[in-house]
């Protein structure tokens, strides 16, 4: 442990030292030209001047990593840590707020099926990816519900200019795992379309030889996405861009020490179309068209072939928008109007459920002077069924000079109810105890009451409200500073969110077995500080470093301490704790790091790229009889991961690639499932 | 980790050799003996019935608390159902948040409850009476620091804390682990008096 903060204590000097020998070094190098973002604000800024923390990927940095899906690049990402949900998906924690609170977006527009909150975001491959943009902190003035904790927006390849080019590459790793990718790119005068497929297959892996079951099961799936575009004119452009996606993995399960197989399938379309117009030089309207289906099946067959489960999950979205930016003088004026129906039909629901509703927005871009920006903006949403949420949201950045900047941002973002805990109707088939949607459970505790099945219902339990959305406060301050060769900036963070909803017992069944519902429960808070450095040694060798503290706690916890101050020693005696002793929420480290080597040797045309990452210990459960998690828990220990790539590139059009995703092979097969050893991998690149 | 766990077990030690040394300051009750039961077979429907006065399990009316699963029942209230035993005593159950040492006072009689035809004395169902069932590792832990304070069948009284429901107590259970075996730690006060 020592040497780890040791490590990592000298790794920052090492940059700050160097940091001032720059300025006895008056050689001027690489201008990075600005970087264009448009998730924060809905219209193309440049990066630096942003009153948000923000971070973009680069198609560059995602090619030289060498990854191929969606979770492997932002699990790089400082601040960004996947943690895998029961299903096995693996979900985003950022600034200390669960995958649930992400919203993830392609082109602009939102990826959906989340079966039970978290959406699988390996079904995205980053080979058309020409950037990703990751905005943290409550975003939901523009973005609505799930944008609590910020928005990734993936933002594909789009032919700009005449051209015909395009991309084939094969990559194949360890456990059998191969991705092929292609991508072209044409356009002609008012012609231009786009077309990127994706094949992918992997055996999986498995930590635990000694059980049936694997930590990850065979599977294959490929992706599709043509889009065309077509000029109108100058100011009248036509985007028609879909998406399909479609997965199978072997489904295997062992109940009650019997084996049962299957399959599980997943299919997914997406389809936006979008009209760009520009009025005149001051006016300009996006209209879009946007409509998602996402589906699995799955079913379980025991050792006599005969069916024993299935499951099937089918999710729509339809959600047109218009969106119109003004321009006056330096200040831009954005609004946007829109709706969304949505529909869910699924195992454990009684019938096809939807949700209907309608949204408007507007965003004031202020630029008083040179140094001043002042975005404020607001949301309003109106939902069928729950509560009316405004959401507003106010940020400044003060640029104290050409290299320095200060930025703050203050938001309110809200998460509504989800399909599951409004309608869900599950029972426990082998322990028996029974969830219900808040909506559908006064109806179900009445039927099971008739049936004889409920020993007694919970006092004071009713269901007369409606169920209100998560919400949240969320604080930012940051700063921003490039000057040379260093880039550095820095965000404190800070998330207050109350009427979390979680489950709670309404009922005790005859079996002696709970029924539980979801209702508005706790209040729980998390702030930390996240640090992004890049310094460039020379054009040559550059080095990174990023680092996130982070504290995440349940506020009911702290103000009801007396309720979970014992707990049971490794000798099963009872002993009392300190309120200092709590630890906090589950799956959340303290501390995460990570210091990236980018090296390039022009000579010979090859970049290398190592990545060290650090995550500290974190717990994922209660282990002495408390309910909650404090330092006498049994913990994860904390952890190191090495990636290398090495890339070389063969004339103008080649491109070999070599490297070790986990290089040191680090596993930790009872608490870490997501965790798969070193991957080896080769990869060829054809670019015209 | 482990020096930890020492460390605060010697605490506990301390404070349990404390308390007791001040009743023996008292002169007046002998002090309680804690006894420890182990793998008590709670696995059938039928209920399995205990005595804290003769320490063992009994098959007659003379029984104080009683096991099935994870329901536990207290000889005194009304019989719910057909597997149940019948109610002979005046049996009653007080719940008090504490360590098991620091319980010495009797708590008080308002306290004290029986199963009845709405609620058991001990609540069943995870988080409402003596365990919590952790839905991602399908394991039942005992919570700590209840205590149960028992009135037994003849008006005597006793305290018992739960330290495991599965075989041998393992200290960290996994689902391979035997369960229905009760592991719990009593003291039974046979004097007429208000302490443990």
């Amino acid at each position: 442990m020592n040497f780890k903060i040791t490590f990592f204590t000298v790794a920052l000097f090492f940059q700050i030292s160097f940091s001032q020998e720059v300025k006895k070094d008056s050689v001027k190098t690489n201008e990075l030209s600005e970087v264009k973002v448009t998730t924060a604000t809905r219209t193309e800024r440049v990066l630096s001047s942003l009153p948000l923390p923000m971070t973009v990927i680069t198609s560059e940095a995602i090619m030289k990593s060498g990854v191929t899906r969606l979770n492997e690049i932002l699990s790089e990402q400082t601040g960004i840590i996947l943690i895998p949900d029961e299903s096995g998906f693996e979900g985003i924690q950022m600034q200390g707020l669960d995958a649930a609170y992400t919203m993830i977006l392609i082109d602009g527009v939102p990826l959906v099926g989340r079966s039970a909150g978290v959406l699988d975001l390996s079904r995205v491959s980053v080979g058309n990816i020409e950037r990703i943009e990751i905005v943290k902190g409550a975003s939901s003035a523009l973005y609505g519900s799930e944008a609590m904790g910020g928005v990734i927006n993936v933002i594909t390849k789009r032919p700009k200019k005449d051209m015909f080019s395009g991309s084939l590459s094969y990559r194949y790793a360890t456990f059998n795992t191969s991705d092929a990718n292609t991508n072209l790119l044409w356009k002609k005068k008012k012609f231009a379309a786009n077309l990127f497929a994706n094949f992918y297959s992997t055996d999986g892996y498995d930590l635990d030889k000694s059980i049936a079951l694997k930590n990850v099961e065979p599977f294959y799936n490929f992706t599709i996405q043509p889009k065309i575009y077509y000029d109108f004119s100058e100011n009248l452009k036509l985007i028609v861009n879909n998406r399909f996606y479609d997965m199978k993995m072997d489904n295997v399960a062992i109940i009650n020490s019997e084996n049962y197989k299957g399959d599980a399938k997943e299919k997914e379309w997406n389809s936006q179309i979008k009209f760009e117009h520009k009025w005149n030089s001051k006016l300009y309207s996006e209209y879009e068209f946007y409509t998602t289906n996402y589906k699995n099946d799955s079913f379980l067959n025991d050792q006599n072939n005969i069916l024993f489960e299935s499951a099937y999950y089918n999710q729509w979205l339809i959600r047109p928008e218009i969106r119109t930016t003004l321009s006056l003088g330096n200040d831009k004026l954005t609004g946007g109007v829109g709706l969304n129906y949505e529909t869910l039909d699924r195992t454990y629901f009684e019938k096809s459920v939807n949700f209907n509703s309608q949204y408007i927005y507007l965003q004031y871009d202020y630029n008083p002077t040179e140094k001043w920006n002042l975005l404020a903006g607001f949301r309003y949403d109106n939902h069928s069924e729950y509560a009316s949420q405004f959401s507003p949201k106010l940020a400044v950045n003060y640029k104290v000079n050409e290299n320095f900047s200060l930025k703050s941002s203050v938001g309110y973002g809200y998460k509504a109810p989800d399909f599951r805990q409004l309608y869900f109707d599950f029972t426990n088939p082998s322990v028996g105890y029974t969830v219900m949607g808040y909506n559908v459970a006064e109806d179900r505790l009445n039927q099971l009451e008739e049936q004889g099945q409920l020993l007694s219902r919970v006092d004071g339990v009713n269901f007369i409200e409606p169920l209100k959305p998560e919400s949240s406060i969320n604080i930012n301050l940051g700063t921003f500073y490039k000057k040379n060769k260093l880039r550095l900036d820095v965000n404190a963070f800070y998330n207050s969110i109350e009427n979390l909803i979680d489950t709670r017992v309404v009922a005790q069944k005859s079996n002696g077995q709970n029924v539980f519902s979801y209702f508005n429960i706790s209040k729980i808070f998390t702030y930390g500080l996240e640090f992004n450095s890049t310094y460039d040694f020379t054009k040559e060798f550059s080095v990174s470093f990023g680092y996130q503290y982070l504290t995440a706690k349940d506020k009911s916890v702290l103000d009801n301490f007396e309720d979970y101050q014992y707990i049971r020693s490794s000798d099963l005696q009872t002993i009392q704790i300190k309120k200092s002793d709590y630890f906090g929420l589950y799956n959340r480290s303290k501390h995460t790091a990570n210091v990236k080597f980018a090296y390039t040797i022009p000579k010979i045309k090859t970049d290398i790229n190592l990545r060290v990452f650090y995550r500290s210990k974190y717990g994922l459960f209660d282990t002495n009889g408390n309910q909650i998690l404090d330092k006498y828990d049994t913990f994860v220990d904390d952890y190191f991961l090495t990636n290398l790539s090495i890339s070389k590139y063969i004339g103008d059009k080649f491109m070999l690639q070599a490297g070790a995703n986990n290089l040191f092979d680090f596993t930790d097969p009872s608490q870490i499932s997501n965790l798969a050893g070193r991957q080896f991998f080769g990869r060829i690149q054809y670019t015209f | 980790m482990k020096t930890k766990f020492l460390k605060l077990s010697l605490l506990a030690l301390f404070i349990f050799t404390a308390s007791c040394s001040s009743d023996d300051d008292n002169n007046e009750v002998i002090p309680v003996v804690t006894t420890k039961v182990s793998n008590l077979d709670a696995s059938a429907t039928t209920f399995t019935k205990f005595s804290f006065s003769e320490n063992k399990v009994v098959t007659n009316d003379n029984w104080d608390i009683a096991f099935s699963k994870t329901t536990i029942l207290v000889n005194g209230g009304v019989k719910k159902a057909d597997t149940e035993p019948n109610r002979t005593g005046s049996g009653a159950v007080s719940i008090v948040s504490s360590t098991f040492a620091n319980v010495t006072l009797f708590p008080a009689a308002s306290t004290f409850a029986q199963d009845g035809t709405a609620a058991y004395a001990i609540p069943t169902g995870s988080g409402n009476g003596w365990y919590s069932y952790n839905m991602t590792t399908h394991i039942i832990s005992p919570i700590a620091g209840k205590v149960f304070v028992v009135k037994t069948h003849d008006g005597k009284y006793a305290k018992f804390e739960i330290l495991s429901y599965y075989k041998d107590a393992p200290a960290t259970p996994s689902l391979e682990s035997a369960s229905s075996f009760y592991t719990f730690n009593f003291a039974y006060q046979a004097n007429s008096t208000t302490t443990f």
